[in-house]
């Protein structure tokens, strides 16, 4: 759920509650001082009574005045109680109001309205009074405020959809900003995070935390390369005295099978070291694109020279090799792509059993090679993991990271599929 | 011929000194920048093998004094940096190769022999060992009068052999030498021993002498005896 949506949904909540609790207190409120203003004009009415009772010393004629019944009723001694009460009042309408009259087939309606019972004696006889006020002006004006009162939250909700929809989405757009700042973020980039222009401070204190832990990444990442690249530099020194001292002492000459069998593997494991390193300089010169050498070429050549390089190991494993191969002109290094291709194929040797086959197919979207090999499907993303290696594999368990980042430079996509037995590794044009 | 070993690092200096002295070599060292430049201020060699980064100064520098006084001294930089750039930079001022560390030795002395073929074999282009006559420009191997047809790799590794003849050369040298660095199909070396069979095959039927011997299953020997 969005934050907006979020803080949308309980301030909706909240006006609606706070705005109903407000006009049920006012409906509450101005009703009680209305019915204390009707009681009192009853109270007059009364009074006016008695006065009249005691001077004339009879009823006074009953009259229907516009909002007002009076009726007395002969009644025992003692027996009424005065009391104010809820009551209806009914109202004839008038001569004006015929239309009303044939529409509703009556002489006219019922009207909530206020009464008071009260009692009074004339010589010696007891009357119960009965006043009855109506109360329909009282209740218009409640009537009038409740709809004030809905049409203050209705545009209150409307101002609060309104501006939330036009201010907090551009008061939030810092913040989306430096997410797709976030989204775009490379550590291997140079292009820094930008410094947003916005005077909210907690944007700008989001922006400068995120600027600062970027560039701390980055310094991170880039001290862990140049070490990467200095240790594997210093090594090669070493890596060379050993190579060239194992050259010399092969030239010494005699040596028994123990000992030649020593040097072999000397010599099979240095040459896994230097590769090693090779690979791991090869790696951080890719990440840092320090290989300048883009030029247009045709893959397809590159890869039929590839074919006649390996030829002799195809035969050697006794690989059937079944090729086809359409032009493909691409702009990369020349240097990159044919260690992508060595990789590549050397991998469909070196994973393959004895008499397997190998397909490679290149056409303009892609170049496929497949080769047959352990019938289970490799670990997909892992397998382009530094150091991931099957087991048994004399490789370095940087090739295929190698490979991806050589796509990833010419904006190629490397993948891997397993499909009818086949390791498929595909690049996307 | 005579080599200049241009290289601060002890164990390699030495190794490669002993490997290129032999009958008829001549191989001097220099460990720094000054020695070095001295030396080539003073002498002219056949080849000088120059590392880039030295004691006291830049081995580019070295080259760049060599070509500005136009000594005509071929020149084959070893250096640590596999850069691409550097290796252009190199080959622009006028070295005549470059070679990344680290490297086998046999490797090294194919390509000190192919400099000073180069420099000193104007116009001829012909190399002969005994019976076997190479034309290196048509790439065309005879023995006495039989042309030997040879692949394109068994011709590259008769030439590396000559190269390095009366010296061992292990099998990992020879698949780095034919399939390129990229070469790891580890432990397992056999398609070597079908390429030596093949070309010894095809030189004896043409009469040639068998001169490839296999020594003590680490590699090669190329030799007269």
């Amino acid at each position: 759920m969005k934050l907006l949506a979020k803080y949308n949904r309980v301030n909706l909540i909240t006006i609606i509650i706070v705005m109903l609790i407000t006009g049920i207190i006012y409906y509450q409120a101005i009703s009680y001082i209305l019915t204390g203003q009707k009681d009192t004009d009853l109270v007059v009415e009364e009074q006016e009574i008695f006065d009249y009772v005691k001077l004339n010393h009879h009823l006074p004629q009953t009259f229907e005045s516009n909002d007002q019944q009076i009726s007395f009723t002969p009644a025992s001694p003692g027996s009424v109680k005065r009391e104010f009460i809820n009551t209806m009042y009914f109202k004839q309408w008038g001569q004006d109001e015929k239309h009303k009259k044939h529409k509703h087939r009556r002489e006219g309606e019922y009207e909530s309205a206020r009464g008071l019972i009260s009692s009074v004696t004339v010589g010696d006889k007891y009357y119960k009074i009965l006043i009855v006020e109506s109360k329909v002006e009282t209740e218009d004006l409640i009537r009038f405020i409740f709809l004030i009162t809905i049409g203050v939250i209705l545009l209150l909700l409307l101002v609060l959809v309104v501006t939330n929809r036009l201010i907090l989405n551009r008061l939030w757009q810092p913040f989306y900003n430096i997410m797709s700042e976030l989204r775009l973020f490379n550590i291997a980039d140079s292009k820094q995070i930008p410094k947003l222009d916005n005077n909210i401070d907690e944007f700008k204190e989001l922006n400068n935390a995120v600027i600062d832990m970027a560039a701390r990444a980055k310094n991170d990442y880039q001290d862990l390369k140049v070490f990467t690249e200095n240790a594997s530099h210093e090594l090669l020194t070493p890596i060379a005295v050993i190579n060239s001292k194992l050259d010399t002492l092969i030239q010494t000459e005699n040596f028994s099978d123990r000992q030649s069998k020593l040097l072999n593997d000397l010599y099979s494991a240095v040459s896994r070291l230097n590769r090693l390193n090779q690979s791991l300089l090869l790696l951080v010169k890719i990440e840092n694109r320090l290989v300048h050498d883009k030029q247009q070429m045709n893959l397809r050549e590159l890869v039929d020279e590839m074919i006649i390089q390996f030829e002799e190991i195809f035969n050697d494993k006794d690989l059937k090799l079944t090729y086809e191969l359409d032009d493909k002109e691409i702009y990369a290094s020349r240097y990159l792509v044919e260690i992508l291709l060595s990789n590549l194929i050397s991998n469909a040797i070196r994973h393959n059993q004895h008499g397997g086959s190998i397909i490679i197919n290149l056409n303009a979207e892609s170049l496929i090679i497949k080769n047959t090999g352990d019938n289970a499907s490799l670990p997909d993303e892992k397998i382009f993991t530094r150091f991931h290696k099957s087991s048994g594999s004399e490789g370095s368990g940087l090739g295929l990271t190698i490979s991806r980042q050589i796509c990833e430079n010419f904006g190629f996509k490397l993948e891997y599929l397993f499909e009818g037995s086949f390791h498929t590794f595909i690049v996307k044009f | 011929m005579k080599i200049l070993v241009i290289e601060d690092e002890e164990g390699l200096r030495e190794s490669i000194e002993e490997y290129f002295t032999e009958a008829g070599n001549i191989c001097e060292t220099a460990s720094s920048y000054q020695s070095a430049l001295s030396k080539v201020s003073l002498y002219r060699y056949d080849c000088i093998l120059l590392d880039i980064t030295l004691p006291g100064g830049n081995g580019i520098d070295i080259l760049k004094s060599l070509k500005e006084n136009s000594h005509p001294d071929g020149v084959l930089i070893i250096s640590a940096k596999n850069s691409l750039d550097d290796r252009l930079e190199g080959l622009n001022i006028g070295a005549d190769d470059y070679l990344v560390k680290p490297f086998h030795l046999s490797e090294l002395k194919a390509r000190v022999s192919a400099i000073i073929r180069r420099k000193s074999y104007n116009g001829s282009n012909l190399l002969v060992f005994n019976e076997i006559t190479i034309d290196l420009l048509a790439k065309d191997v005879k023995v006495g009068t039989t042309s030997v047809k040879l692949t394109r790799k068994e011709y590259a590794l008769l030439l590396y052999f000559i190269a390095n003849k009366g010296k061992v050369v292990s099998k990992n040298a020879i698949a780095e030498h034919l399939w390129g660095d990229g070469i790891d199909m580890a432990n397992n070396f056999d398609f070597i021993y079908s390429h030596i069979k093949n070309i010894r095959k095809k030189l004896m039927e043409a009469g040639c002498n068998d001169y490839i011997q296999a020594a003590y299953g680490m590699g090669y020997k190329f030799t007269a005896q």
